[in-house]
């Protein structure tokens, strides 16, 4: 069923050619250009192919791989969502304060859960019936928590987080770290929703056509209300992955998280305007991000150079995107 | 430049002689596969008003996107001053002297009317190099007086009348030195006195020699102000006449008149019990009291001219728009309908006209449009089943859908196959009451005569069909009834038999009882 996220393609002939039918998909030239980077890191550095960097690769990115399977969804169905940052934090303070008061892992991945399934509606009633522009609605509540963060913690960090509850980020089963293990669990299940869930289908609609959509009577106020709640509760779940990796939590927790986050789907495949995209793409584009950060180490390129590269990074993939549409000969 | 003060036989006989401004030979023009006009001619004196006329999609607008630059033609040519020119651009247009004011006024609302008139053309400058705002505004004043107004040059243009802005738009047509003016139903959101304004500015220019190329459905301005008339039908030449030699009856014939051919399928059947009652429904600028009925097994035709507000009533009863007053009655029960899916739940579907903006998600494949509205009905537990390919296959087939695999991008069909995956998206929601706007507009002949035997089928089950179509060759065919809607108003209602194209077109214009329009509805832009 992957006619549901192939663009448009040219008139002439069918899409007999595999290359062809690959070459449609959204992610592939995020795809390409993460097989091309893999194999320039491994040839001029000899640590990058071993399994333990490539598994700290995923590990580093998993944070950041699981909020951007589910903005993704919110950039599908045509919104964005950069309040992840701020919403990071808060849902990491909320499990850190249960954590340090019960201990365990469920309660505190409730209590992040909770936290960030409520910022996440707020996000999606003021856009959904407020009818406020997404990116002004999430800016503010970029702000608006990162406030709170400072008012519920008056500015202290919050440490001595248990070792039971930062088993998430830290633990590990035949030599991989859970956060790998909970990054593709979210992976599979979302390919699962967004293919054969009716939601799933819907936010490609919206994306695509929300004019349309509205005519064939799809709900969509609830289709993007729920995209931005579904938003929160991956933050909440990210959150406590942060908790056992970091161990504390700070005010500044999260801070520019966002962007990295609308990068990683970007540069991954998903269109910025909505309706054309793949949980994939997600995955891709912040996987690509790890190798990147990772390869600029491993090479020893200085530190200060990493957000020249992943700008650039991400106006090249949006170039790529351009170029190859032409050259499939989409019009629309 | 011939100018003559004197505007009586004298002028008459000066324009008769003088050369054309611009003139089109033999201009054929296609839009893939689709001829939006074939073979025509029209050409443009110097202090003339040549009325260009003819029924939605007769080619009108091409005709004068061409003469603008907008389009080349596939065949004939362009003469400007007696020399073939080619335009690539509206600035060629523009060079040549050639003005047009569309139908959407191209101004910038959020621009001072000073800014709107220098917009692209060369602003005065102050000795420093910087812009020479008092003498932009100058002559911006000076500009307007001599179409007779006065307006502040400082406010922003959005916040002029409707006639205002049209006055702007015609003075910045007139900065760049125009010989000729196009201008595409210029009346359409004006008032009666804005309409008399509007022709005094006319007169004013044609008497200064310049050419005006007017554009309109009401037949009454065009004997008011044309010299002569030139009649466009089906993309065809069909006459140029000087005005004094037609008169409105026989200029509707020649609009409509053709011999009705077997494009259609009507097959006698009764109508059954009210389906849709709609009485005294109103929204204010868009319609008022509108009274309709729509029986079981019925076809309704709802005619009328672009911008009539016949979309905007269907689209009340869908649920899209609220009324503000008024009842909607289904199987005789009084319903509230707040949305689209409210509406679909009475079994009411709205099939929009704008089939790419509105009635298809472009990037999905036939499949996922056929389906899109069922598949809250054919999920389980909110997914997806499998047998989702069979039920849209089983639709595809129903409605001939050709050109593509199912699982194609829908992008992929032809118009006609896109129109039919549209329907096809209405009728698996199995409605009892289809609102079907323009069903059959800009698609071949082919498929239209394929989607005129479903809507014959459809009636033939027992549904209630409202048909919102400006053809009339289309409404009076398939119709069992025809409600002729003008400026927000019900204005006529013929039976089958009673129907026909010159009663339809009277109560659509309005051209034996005198226009009155009041601040009526806002006009779509026309698409051809």
């Amino acid at each position: 069923m992957s006619e549901v996220q192939a663009p448009t393609t040219s008139e002439r002939g069918t899409d007999s050619t595999v290359l062809r039918r690959w070459m449609v998909r959204p992610e592939a030239p995020a795809l390409v250009f993460l097989a091309v980077l893999v194999v320039a890191f491994s040839l001029s550095s000899n640590e990058f192919l071993s399994g333990s960097n490539l598994e700290s690769i995923i590990v580093s990115v998993a944070v950041l791989g699981t909020i951007a399977l589910a903005v993704n969804q919110v950039v599908l169905c045509g919104e964005i969502d950069i309040s992840t940052g701020s919403m990071m934090g808060l849902c990491a303070v909320a499990a850190g304060a249960v954590a340090t008061n019960t201990g365990g892992l469920i309660l505190p991945l409730l209590a992040g859960v909770a936290v960030g399934a409520l910022a996440g509606a707020v996000n999606g009633v003021l856009v959904t019936l407020g009818r406020i522009p997404s990116i002004i609605v999430t800016l503010g509540m970029l702000y608006a928590l990162r406030g709170v963060i400072l008012l519920v913690t008056g500015g202290t960090w919050i440490t001595g987080i248990p070792d039971e509850t930062r088993v998430l980020g830290t633990g590990s089963v035949v030599g991989i770290h859970y956060p790998v293990f909970v990054l593709l669990i979210l992976f599979v299940v979302m390919e699962f929703v967004s293919r054969h869930s009716t939601w799933g289908r819907n936010v490609f609609a919206v994306g695509g056509n929300r004019r349309a959509s509205r005519l064939a009577g799809l709900p969509i106020e609830r289709v993007r209300f729920l995209a931005f709640v579904l938003v929160g509760v991956f933050v909440g779940i990210a959150s406590v992955i942060y908790l056992g990796r970091a161990g504390s939590v700070q005010t500044n927790t999260g801070a520019g998280l966002e962007l990295q986050v609308v990068a990683a789907v970007v540069i991954g495949g998903t269109s910025i305007s909505g309706g054309r995209g793949s949980t994939l793409a997600a995955l891709t584009g912040a996987v690509l991000i790890g190798v990147i950060l990772n390869g600029l180490i491993l090479l020893g390129v200085p530190s200060i150079w990493q957000d020249a590269v992943l700008g650039s990074l991400i106006l090249l993939a949006v170039a790529t995107d351009v170029l190859r549409r032409r050259l499939l000969g989409d019009k629309s | 430049m011939s100018i003559s003060d004197d505007p009586g036989a004298e002028r008459a006989a000066t324009v008769a002689e003088a050369p054309s401004i611009f003139r089109l030979r033999n201009v054929t023009k296609h839009f893939g596969g689709v001829t939006a006009v074939e073979d025509v001619d029209f050409d443009l004196r110097p202090g003339e008003v040549h009325a260009l006329v003819g029924e939605n999609g007769a080619g009108k607008s091409t005709l004068m996107k061409i003469v603008h630059g907008l389009y080349t033609p596939d065949e004939g040519t362009l003469e400007v001053g007696g020399e073939a020119v080619e335009f690539s651009s509206p600035r060629d247009a523009e060079a040549a002297g050639i003005a047009m004011i569309p139908q959407e006024l191209d101004l910038f609302p959020e621009l001072s009317v000073t800014e709107n008139l220098f917009v692209g053309r060369h602003r005065p400058r102050t000795r420093w190099g910087t812009l020479d705002r008092a003498a932009m505004r100058a002559e911006a004043r000076e500009r307007l007086r001599s179409l007779g107004v006065d307006l502040d040059v400082t406010i922003n243009v959005k916040g002029l009348s409707a006639a205002n802005q049209q006055i702007v738009a015609i003075a910045r047509a007139l900065v760049g030195e125009a010989r000729a003016v196009v201008m595409d139903e210029p009346t359409a959101s004006l008032t009666e006195r804005e309409v008399q304004q509007l022709f005094r500015i006319i007169s004013d220019l044609t008497s200064g020699g310049v050419g005006v190329a007017y554009i309109s459905h009401r037949l009454e301005e065009i004997f008011t102000i044309s010299d002569r008339i030139t009649v466009l039908r089906d993309g065809h030449h069909i006459t140029t006449a000087p005005a004094s030699e037609l008169d409105a009856e026989e200029l509707v014939r020649l609009m409509v008149g053709r011999p009705l051919n077997e494009l259609f399928t009507r097959s006698p059947h009764s109508a059954g019990e009210v389906a849709l009652e709609v009485h005294g429904l109103s929204r204010a600028g868009e319609f008022e009291d509108v009274d309709l009925v729509v029986r079981r097994g019925e076809i309704v035709g709802l005619s009328g001219l672009v911008g009539a507000g016949r979309t905007e009533v269907a689209q009340c009863i869908f649920g899209i728009r609220s009324p503000e007053s008024g009842e909607i009655r289904i199987d005789a029960e009084d319903v509230q309908i707040h949305s689209p899916q409210a509406a679909m739940k009475r079994g009411i579907f709205y099939v929009p006209e704008e089939r790419r903006s509105q009635g298809l998600i472009l990037p999905f494949s036939i499949k996922n449009n056929i389906t899109l509205s069922i598949l809250d009905r054919i999920s389980r537990f909110g997914f997806v089943p499998r047998t989702e390919r069979q039920t849209a296959d089983r639709f595809a087939k129903e409605l001939s859908i050709r050109g593509a695999k199912i699982s194609d991008p829908v992008s992929r069909l032809s118009g006609g196959n896109q129109q039919k995956v549209v329907l096809a998206k209405s009728l698996a929601r199995e409605p009892s009451i289809l609102l079907l706007d323009e069903p059959t507009r800009g698609i071949d002949v082919g498929a239209k005569s394929e989607i005129y035997r479903l809507i014959d089928t459809l009636a033939k089950e027992g549904k209630a069909i409202l048909l919102i179509s400006s053809e009339l060759e289309e409404v009076l065919s398939m119709s069992d009834r025809i409600v002729v809607m003008r400026e927000g108003r019900i204005t006529g209602e013929f039976g089958r038999s009673e129907a026909n194209q010159e009663k339809v077109m009277t109560a659509a214009t309005g051209s034996e009882n005198r226009a009155s329009p009041n601040g009526s509805g806002k006009e779509v832009p026309e698409d051809e």
